[in-house]
């Protein structure tokens, strides 16, 4: 029998304590189509796609490959069944070379010993035919995040995977990487092979997809026609509501100077190049800057190297007209508030109560700790629900809550509580809606905006081109560590800022001398070494 | 019924409860690793190791044993204090025993060298030990060497040079290959007893280093609990990358902690040497128990340090208890093997109170607990992603 | 001079052999702090084995029965670490610090209860084996050439094309590095972090009985085996976890460990009149100076240490 689904998943629901992650869910991926599945975070795609793979047993409902029922108690079920997924983390080994993580798992032995040109000759074969370019003897850790991803596909096909699952790709690449990878995603479908599309980007899904999934709150929505359905009411499926993609906000009304960065150059710890190369600015009073970029082009270093945690190999930091280069990070946190990129490892003590990880930046201060070095527990009980109050932070206990049992978003309200309530004049916020569902990202962004008004210094560091363009009062793009473009966020373009991203564009010019970068090149160096984390 | 389930869950008995578990399963096992020597004494001799001083026939000899039990447990408690303290702070202290060795050279030394009063020659004690304990501290903060490691050769170093020192004209006996004794080399020296001997059968090793290790234990558990400086510790040992950005001295916070391990170390060993119970052989070989002892103590108590006080006193009883057996037919080593046991099963504390809060919330049955509502799936993923 | 020789080749190759299962264990993603307590069983498998030979045994028995027994002990003991850390996530540096401590305890209540059960007035922790050693030995020269030592080069040149010539190396290393990446693949973690941990096993536990026979016939119980596991750390380390580097490494080591038994020999040596003490430090001493100097850039595996929980993706 001819069934026109590739796999189908009937009735899914899976229930975690507490939490009904999938709840009654169906999804059909026929043979040949790209199938978008569409929902924000903690909408349940995660958890579906682990059912699928086998990480997760279903309580109810019933997965079809072909029509035939089936049983995946682990992933190599699920690679057996041929189905295969590009992760958004990527599943590679950072110091084996191409080669050898697309073999890991199916290597090919003669007498015991690895047979390697084999493969090589497989994968060359592979990569021709799908236009997938990649060195297969260059080590993970040398290549681009678009050649990583590449690896992660040739993986699939190396494996003779029919179904390819690819789990938010395009988070991670250039603008124009992601077109190249929408181009390798139409030649796989040319091939005759399924693919499932998670993301939450509606323009890709109305560039590839063919049909659409949604999900919200772990339940299912309904399975739309791309062609038929337009961007607004798939959106309004993924939220429940209207969204209003514009940030409500007066114009800014800029001040004095309150952060001036010269000449800032922060070495890297991943290679001998500076990551950060000789970046100046201004942020005034009372306006918000944003710093854009592909992850990975020394935004992480740059914080780093304004609030402290790395020292800088040369420049200057002024900070309400005081020369602060020199000064430590706790110096430094009298005038400036940070909320850092990575909450679990910087922004709190996950071990720590939540009264604990709410006084972290202010703890030895007189209001908190007696002459004699004892902390004064009633006050920072007392700060703790106040702030937990103010900001609407709940958890299961309130201050004695540890803060690893709290959900993220709160966990990201409890660190925007305690840098905003601190004293300070300039507030770095870095990727501050990283994970957080729509609600709670409207709410840090009026967060920001109300810090703004109130006549403080913002600088947001942000990956997201939404919120890089709705947010800020003035735009900077970062590129291979250097501010290589200063934009309007109300007179330019999502497509302009792609190009200043991918290096392809620039407006300031640091050194005269130096030659515009050709296109070509920028595409394959563009989004160069990702951060290991 | 309803107060029990709240008291079960309550961490401090969980802690209590499992610390006991391991217990009962070392014993087990010490008990038919001698059976399978001689089961004919079996039994008399895993209860002669348990009741260890009460096992004596009259009342003057058990509390005189008890006595000399108490004295090796001042030491032992301030061995388990450094490596319980040191682990609060994330580091694992295996350069206690070095520590300790330091702390033993320079207190024998300035009491018999230069003549010096016991307060003196405990400080500077407890000096050496914190040097020994920096140079780990530095090396894992600067150069990124594992403290176990550096730890370990540091009690090797430590033994050697210690040996070397002790030999010196000064402070060997020449009869023998052991140090001075106190009594004939520097009265002055040993710590006092200020009447405490009279309650043990006038045993003269039972000194105030009793009650002062367990002052150090309140102490150390005030530090901890109750202070601006313990909170810098702790966050420092829970996430060092938070302390450094909530503008913590991390490096210096990883250095003073091991110095102040070194130091506890150090004052344990004069607690031992300074009271006369026994003096420093100057060929040994090994490096000295007391140290490896103190781990067992640490995760036995739980891991705070008044649950420390106890275990160390178990510990010790044992161990004594281990030479009072019938030593023809089994080897006092057997002590050993049950504290080292015990400490092999305090690794599995974590699932055993895993499986307790399992077994629980599977009783209870009820509606979700707020506390377990899990971080959700893409959390969970990030974490893992980020070690 | 020749004596020095000897005694650093026959030290290399313990430290060669044990650091070679850190490295194991380690590529695998756990970190085996128990070499310590797996080396003394090691020794205890195999001098028991040596000691209840009878005599008149022929040598070639010896040899291999000596070894076959330090081995398999050595990886019993091993899967003391590999359940609690791998299977039950328990701490890799309380757990390794346990075995260390437990199997110099087991070691000294097994040798004296065979000691007791023999002769009742034997209560020594010691065992003998001054003629079934000799099977070992080969005289070249003055050169005492002991099997152990070719034992050594083979399995060195064994774990380099085992690590970077088979599948089982790829995957191990893969485990190591990216425990996710290689689950993802349908790579079975757990097995391959047990295929870790037995290896350092095997190449502890004879590490061990090398050890105890190299330049003495009789050894204590009591005393362990005096630091040498942390000490073939210290040289995994040094070797930045790679074999070749790692026979290097130890060679370097067991010149200095070689020292302190043959000074008194080097007339240069003796004439400096320094005391013996000095020498039995000496390696320890250079390995923190040589730790100090290594450990900041190390390759070290970049998911060793921490326990792999399947639902944690």
């Amino acid at each position: 029998m001819d069934a026109p689904y590739a796999i189908e998943m009937v009735n899914i629901t899976k229930r975690f304590p507490g939490i009904i992650a999938n709840d009654n869910i169906t999804l059909q991926l026929r043979r040949g189509e790209i199938h978008a599945l569409l929902g924000e975070n903690g909408a349940g795609k995660s958890t579906l796609m682990s059912v699928l793979f086998g990480l997760y047993q279903a309580e109810e409902g019933v997965i079809k490959k072909d029509g035939k029922e089936v049983k995946i108690n682990n992933p190599n079920d699920a690679n057996d069944l041929g189905i295969g997924m590009v992760h958004q983390h990527f599943k590679l080994v950072q110091c084996f070379t191409v080669l050898e993580n697309i073999i890991l798992g199916v290597e090919s032995t003669k007498g015991g010993v690895l047979q390697m040109d084999e493969a090589r000759a497989k994968v060359k074969a592979l990569s021709e035919k799908y236009g997938l370019h990649v060195d297969p003897d260059a080590k993970i850790e040398d290549i681009t995040v678009g050649m990583q991803q590449r690896t992660e596909i040739l993986k699939m096909l190396f494996r003779d995977n029919e179904i390819l699952i690819f789990d938010e790709p395009t988070a991670v690449l250039t603008p124009q990487e992601i077109e190249e990878l929408m181009e390798i995603m139409n030649n796989l479908r040319a091939e005759g092979k399924s693919i499932l599309f998670i993301t939450h980007k509606l323009n890709e899904i109305k560039a590839v997809a063919d049909r659409v999934t949604v999900l919200r709150r772990g339940k299912y929505i309904g399975t739309v026609d791309v062609a038929t359905t337009s961007k607004e009411e798939m959106s309004r499926m993924m939220v429940g509501r209207d969204v209003n993609m514009v940030v409500d906000k007066e114009p800014a009304k800029p001040g004095d100077v309150i952060l001036k960065v010269e000449n800032m150059t922060v070495a890297s710890k991943m290679h001998s190049n500076n990551a950060v190369k000789n970046v100046s600015f201004e942020v005034h009073k009372g306006e918000i800057v944003c710093i854009a970029g592909i992850d990975g082009n020394g935004q992480t270093e740059f914080v780093y190297g304004l609030t402290g945690m790395e020292p800088l190999v040369d420049g200057k930091i002024t900070l309400c007209g005081k020369d602060i280069t020199k000064d430590s990070i706790r110096q430094r946190s009298k005038l400036l508030s940070h909320i850092p990129e990575d909450r679990h490892k910087h922004g709190l003590v996950l071990d720590y109560p939540l009264e604990y990880n709410m006084v972290l930046q202010r703890y030895y201060q007189p209001e908190f700790t007696s002459g004699a070095g004892f902390l004064k527990r009633k006050e920072i009980r007392e700060y703790s629900e106040k702030l937990e109050a103010a900001y609407d932070v709940r958890s299961g206990q309130g201050p004695i809550t540890i803060a690893r049992a709290m959900s993220g978003g709160n966990q990201q309200k409890a660190i925007i509580a305690r840098e905003i309530d601190k004293d300070h004049q300039l507030l770095v916020a870095v990727q501050p809606t990283r994970g957080l569902d729509v609600g709670a990202i409207e709410g840090v962004h009026k967060n920001l905006i109300a810090e703004r008004d109130n006549g403080r210094a913002v600088l947001l560091i942000s990956l997201e081109l939404e919120e890089v363009m709705n947010v800020p009062d003035r735009i900077l793009v970062m590129y291979e560590g250097e501010i290589v473009g200063e934009l309007d966020p109300k007179k330019t373009t999502v497509e302009e800022l792609g190009l200043y991203m991918a290096g392809a564009k620039r407006n300031v010019d640091i050194d005269a001398n130096t030659p515009e970068v050709e296109e070509s090149e920028v595409i394959d160096t563009a989004a160069a070494r990702k951060e290991e984390k | 019924m309803k107060d029990k389930k709240f008291s079960l869950k309550n961490p401090a008995l969980q802690s209590i409860l499992t610390s006991l578990l391991c217990i009962v399963l070392g014993l087990l096992i010490g008990y038919i690793v001698l059976l399978m020597i001689n089961p004919a004494g079996a039994g008399t001799a895993i209860k002669t190791i348990l009741l260890n001083f009460l096992s004596r026939s009259s009342q003057a000899a058990q509390m005189k044993a008890l006595g000399n039990t108490l004295a090796k447990t001042a030491p032992l408690l301030m061995c388990a204090l450094s490596i319980c303290f040191c682990y609060k702070v994330g580091l694992f202290n295996i350069g206690a025993p070095g520590q300790y060795e330091a702390g033993a050279c320079i207190g024998l030394y300035a009491a018999l060298a230069w003549h010096l009063n016991w307060v003196i020659c405990l400080i500077l004690a407890g000096l050496a030990g914190a040097i020994v304990g920096a140079i780990s501290g530095a090396l894992k903060a600067y150069r990124n060497v594992n403290e176990v490691i550096s730890g370990i050769m540091l009690n090797w170093i430590m033994l050697y040079l210690t040996n070397m020192i002790l030999s010196g004209k000064k402070v060997k006996d020449p009869a023998s290959p052991y140090t001075i004794k106190l009594m004939s080399g520097n009265k002055g020296a040993l710590i006092p007893s200020a009447g405490l001997n009279a309650l043990f059968a006038n045993n003269k090793t039972v000194t105030l280093a009793i009650p002062l290790a367990i002052l150090f234990a309140i102490l150390i558990w005030m530090i901890l609990a109750k202070t601006k400086f313990g909170y810098e510790l702790k966050a420092t040992g829970y996430n060092k990358e938070a302390a450094k950005y909530a503008g913590m001295k991390e490096k210096q916070n990883i250095i003073i902690t091991l110095a102040i391990g070194g130091a506890l170390a150090g004052i344990g060993a004069s607690f031992l040497f300074l009271t006369g119970y026994q003096e420093w052989s100057t060929t040994q070989t090994s490096v000295p128990m007391m140290g490896f002892n103190g781990i067992a103590a640490t995760f036995l108590g739980g891991l705070h340090p008044i649950g420390t006080i106890f275990a160390s006193f178990f510990i010790q009883s044992i161990t004594d208890g281990g030479a009072l057996i019938n030593k023809s037919v089994y080897p006092s080593q057997i002590s050993d093997l049950i504290s080292s046991i015990i400490i092999y099963l305090c690794g599995f504390v974590l699932f055993f109170k895993y499986a307790l809060n399992t077994w629980i919330s599977k009783r209870d049955k009820g509606g979700p607990n707020v506390n377990d509502v899990p971080v959700t799936n893409d959390d969970a993923k990030k974490e893992g992603g980020d070690k | 001079m020749v004596l020095l020789l000897q005694y650093t080749i026959i030290f290399a190759s313990v430290l060669c052999l044990v650091a070679l299962g850190g490295c194991f264990s380690e590529h695998s993603g756990v970190i085996n702090l128990g070499l310590e307590g797996i080396m003394v069983m090691g020794a205890l498998g195999g001098a028991v084995t040596m000691f209840l030979l009878p005599a008149g045994t022929s040598k070639i028995v010896i040899v291999l029965a000596t070894t076959l027994f330090a081995i398999l002990v050595g990886m019993l003991y091993s899967c003391l670490l590999a359940v609690a850390c791998i299977n039950f996530k328990a701490d890799q540096t309380l757990i390794g610090t346990a075995m260390n401590l437990l199997a110099t305890a087991a070691a000294t209540v097994f040798v004296r209860a065979m000691n007791t059960s023999i002769n009742p007035d034997n209560v020594s922790s010691s065992i003998q084996y001054i003629q079934p050693k000799k099977a070992f030995l080969k005289y070249i020269g003055n050169f005492e050439f002991n099997w152990f030592m070719i034992m050594a080069v083979v399995l060195l040149i064994a774990s380099w094309f085992v690590l970077y010539k088979t599948k089982f190396g790829l995957r191990l290393m893969a485990c190591g590095e990216n425990p996710q990446a290689a689950d993802s693949v349908g790579i079975n973690v757990y097995k391959m972090r047990w295929a870790g941990v037995l290896i350092s096993g095997f190449l502890g536990g004879l590490g061990g009985i090398v050890y105890i026979t190299a330049g003495v016939s009789e050894w204590k119980f009591e005393m362990g085996v005096a630091g040498f596991g942390f000490l073939a750390l210290a040289v995994m380390i040094f070797g930045q976890w790679k074999p070749t580097n790692i026979a290097l490494a130890a060679l370097l080591f067991g010149l200095f460990r070689a020292l302190s038994n043959v000074y008194t020999g080097i007339p240069f040596l003796k004439a400096l009149n320094l005391p013996s003490t000095v020498y039995n430090m000496l390696p320890y001493i250079i390995s923190i100076i040589v730790l100090a100097f290594t450990s900041k850039n190390s390759r070290a595996p970049k998911a060793e240490g921490i326990p792999y929980d399947k639902g944690m993706r």
